[in-house]
């Protein structure tokens, strides 16, 4: 059952994180790097630095969530990853800015449901790396 | 008759010259064959819209729009949550009539946070009109052809999907992305991206 569990926590974590590189890689950097900057917690500089970097860790770590190596890791990273958006996405919503949460392409803005939908994904990267250092048994 | 035909032919001229020369008509500047072209939804009450007037706009107009290489257009999208903005967005608009959008558009966000509190938009927007402008603009403003016009641009909005303020459509080669509250850095790469 356990098993059964990890399966598909990690292949709906990968499917995720795969579809949102794809959101972003499909247009113009510069349109993420908007996004990223109307949160207004970074430097341009890193700003650019991320909009060139996070689709194409989004994308590495989707693929092998889904393929499953390396679960010790790849686990953490995206609970991490996860903790991260959905802290920086409260943050702008508490201040107020009415922003794309620039999760799955531009369209899309904070509110309740993207801070649940994140909530969500988050929680299940945490229970994918617990159950990961509880030893249960991966597909590889 | 001669002296009408040489001014004719010298306003032609001198329109054909200057034709790259943005033109600000109000809430529309630039000129409108530009390969970009960028509607700004924007809400007066709102704090981040007051962000990037103050931040974003004015190096927006000065490389892009006066260089003719984007066609700027400023609509109304006042969002139902902040109470005073469709009658500041009415105020606006009433100044646009008589020529007087820059003036009011500044001095709404100038002082958006004394109004957004009091409500006194009228109060805010006629400090910056003569008296006769300002019972132009007061009896403008609750003109049903102003209000229809506000609600023409939120409809706009609403049919493009805007779901905050402010948002830049920005329209390339058949192509539109939409962005939030971005500094001028960012803003211009993501321009120069666009060939």
């Amino acid at each position: 059952m356990r098993r059964v569990a990890l399966i598909v926590l990690r292949a709906v974590l990968g499917a995720v994180f795969l579809y949102a590189a794809y959101t972003k890689l499909r247009d113009p950097w510069p349109l993420f790097a908007a996004s990223i900057d109307a949160y207004r917690v970074l430097p341009e500089w890193a700003v650019v630095a991320v909009a060139r970097t996070l689709p194409w860790l989004e994308l590495a770590l989707g693929a092998v969530l889904l393929i499953g190596v390396w679960l010790r890791y790849t686990s953490v990273a995206a609970a991490a990853m996860l903790g991260v958006f959905l802290v920086l996405m409260i943050s702008a919503y508490v201040r107020g800015l009415e922003i794309s949460c620039a999760c799955f392409g531009p369209d899309e803005a904070i509110g309740p449901k993207s801070l649940a939908r994140d909530t969500l994904l988050a929680a299940m990267a945490i229970g994918l790396a617990v159950m990961v250092r509880r030893g249960v048994a991966v597909g590889r | 008759m001669k002296i009408r035909a040489i001014l004719l032919v010298a306003l032609l001229l001198a329109n054909a010259v200057f034709a790259d020369t943005p033109a600000r008509s109000g809430r529309v500047l630039g000129s409108a064959v530009s390969a970009i072209t960028i509607e700004l939804y924007s809400d007066f009450q709102c704090p981040s819209c007051k962000w990037l007037y103050e931040n974003t706009l004015g190096p927006l107009i000065a490389n892009y729009v006066g260089k003719s290489r984007v066609y700027l257009v400023e609509r109304y999208f006042p969002l139902p949550v902040h109470a005073h903005a469709k009658e500041a967005a009415c105020y606006a608009c009433a100044a646009d009539r008589i020529g007087k959008y820059e003036q009011v558009c500044d001095v709404l966000f100038r002082r958006q946070d004394e109004w957004s509190k009091t409500g006194k938009v009228d109060e805010t927007v006629c400090s910056v009109l003569s008296a006769s402008e300002a019972a132009k603009v007061r009896a403008l403003a609750k003109d049903p052809s102003v209000m229809a016009e506000v609600q023409k641009d939120m409809d706009l909005g609403t049919k493009n999907r805007i779901s905050g303020t402010p948002t830049m459509v920005i329209s390339h080669n058949g192509k539109s992305y939409q962005v939030g509250p971005v500094s001028f850095g960012v803003l211009s790469r993501l321009l120069d991206s666009l060939k």
